[in-house]
């Protein structure tokens, strides 16, 4: 059998042009298996600061607290459905052809959705769901998300998720010591400063050969 | 140190960016063809081709896979390769450093 001639041997390839190709090649590769883009971080950091925010602002002379409007959390639902749906796109574009380790298995995809909707199975259960209690709808379903999604990510030695995990839920705690109306502007202000650190930490990350 | 002692299976364009894109993946990943046939720009047959060199040389593996209507192959670089490329990097790095 006759062996598949080379006809594309590369002695006339430049040593330099071959040092570039393959720095630009590494990071345009990093980039697009990259499911977290620095820019749609970077958004998401401003729209949760101005969606937390906002609900902060028409809570924060309440006294007694009486939590947020229906409008006002019906926002705070559109983000959350926004935000959802725009980072499962990204990811799935992202991981496209992708098999191994980098894919979420379904045992994590159910723990992690567990850890979402258990704490609000929990509560409702113990009666936390007067409008007076909202900060606690908000703050715990962090901490608990946050610590699943670190331990996960520990499990997985992805030590950068795994310090995103646990910078949410530390979020979250700080946010639960904050009162129930000061809960939306440190979570708020909390997950902001997740998202814009994760943001520069990728974007360093993908900038490095 | 002269351009003869870069490993000719990786000292070419196409191939060296079929082993850069593939060594971005972490390992024990896999890279579906289309995909990489997206990224890298070329026919399919093109791309079977330098595939067929680099998994002769044990420096990427192949596995075809098929749920009955629809056969898919997937790519990823092996240890062997990754140790390939880490050297070609190096050497790289040492011929230009003493241009």
């Amino acid at each position: 059998m006759n062996p598949t001639p080379d006809t594309t041997a590369g002695n006339g390839f430049d040593p330099r042009e071959a040092a570039a190709l393959l720095d630009q090649t590494r990071r345009q590769a990093r980039r697009q298996f990259e499911p977290a883009q620095p820019w749609l971080l970077a958004i998401r950091a401003v729209l949760v600061l101005a969606t937390l925010g906002t609900v902060w602002l028409s809570v924060r002379g309440q006294h007694p607290y009486q939590g947020p409007r229906a409008s006002a959390l019906l926002i705070v639902a559109a983000f959350v459905i926004i935000n959802y749906t725009a980072t499962v796109a990204v990811r799935a574009r992202a991981t496209a052809g992708v098999s191994g380790k980098s894919r979420f298995t379904p045992a994590e995809i159910t723990i992690l959705a567990a850890a979402w909707i258990a704490p609000y199975v929990v509560m409702v259960a113990l009666g936390v769901t007067r409008d007076s209690q909202s900060g606690y709808l908000l703050t715990v379903p962090l901490i608990v998300a946050g610590l699943a999604f670190a331990a996960l990510m520990a499990g997985r030695a992805d030590w950068r998720q795994c310090g995103i995990g646990l910078a949410v839920a530390v979020t979250g705690a700080a946010g639960a010591a904050a009162g129930q109306a000061g809960a939306w502007a440190v979570t708020g202000i909390g997950l902001c400063l997740t998202l814009l650190g994760s943001a520069a930490v990728i974007a360093w990350q993908l900038h490095r050969a | 140190m002269t351009t003869g002692d870069l490993d000719p299976l990786i000292h070419v364009p196409t191939r060296l960016k079929i082993v850069a894109t593939l060594a971005a993946l972490p390992d024990g990943d896999t890279l579906s063809f289309t995909r990489l046939q997206d990224m890298i720009g070329l026919t399919p047959g093109n791309l079977i081709i330098h595939l067929r060199k680099l998994e002769e040389a044990d420096y990427i593996n192949s596995t075809k896979t098929s749920n009955g209507t629809v056969s898919i192959t997937t790519v990823a670089l092996t240890g062997h390769g990754r140790a390939a490329l880490g050297t070609y990097t190096q050497a790289l790095r040492n011929l230009l450093d003493g241009l």
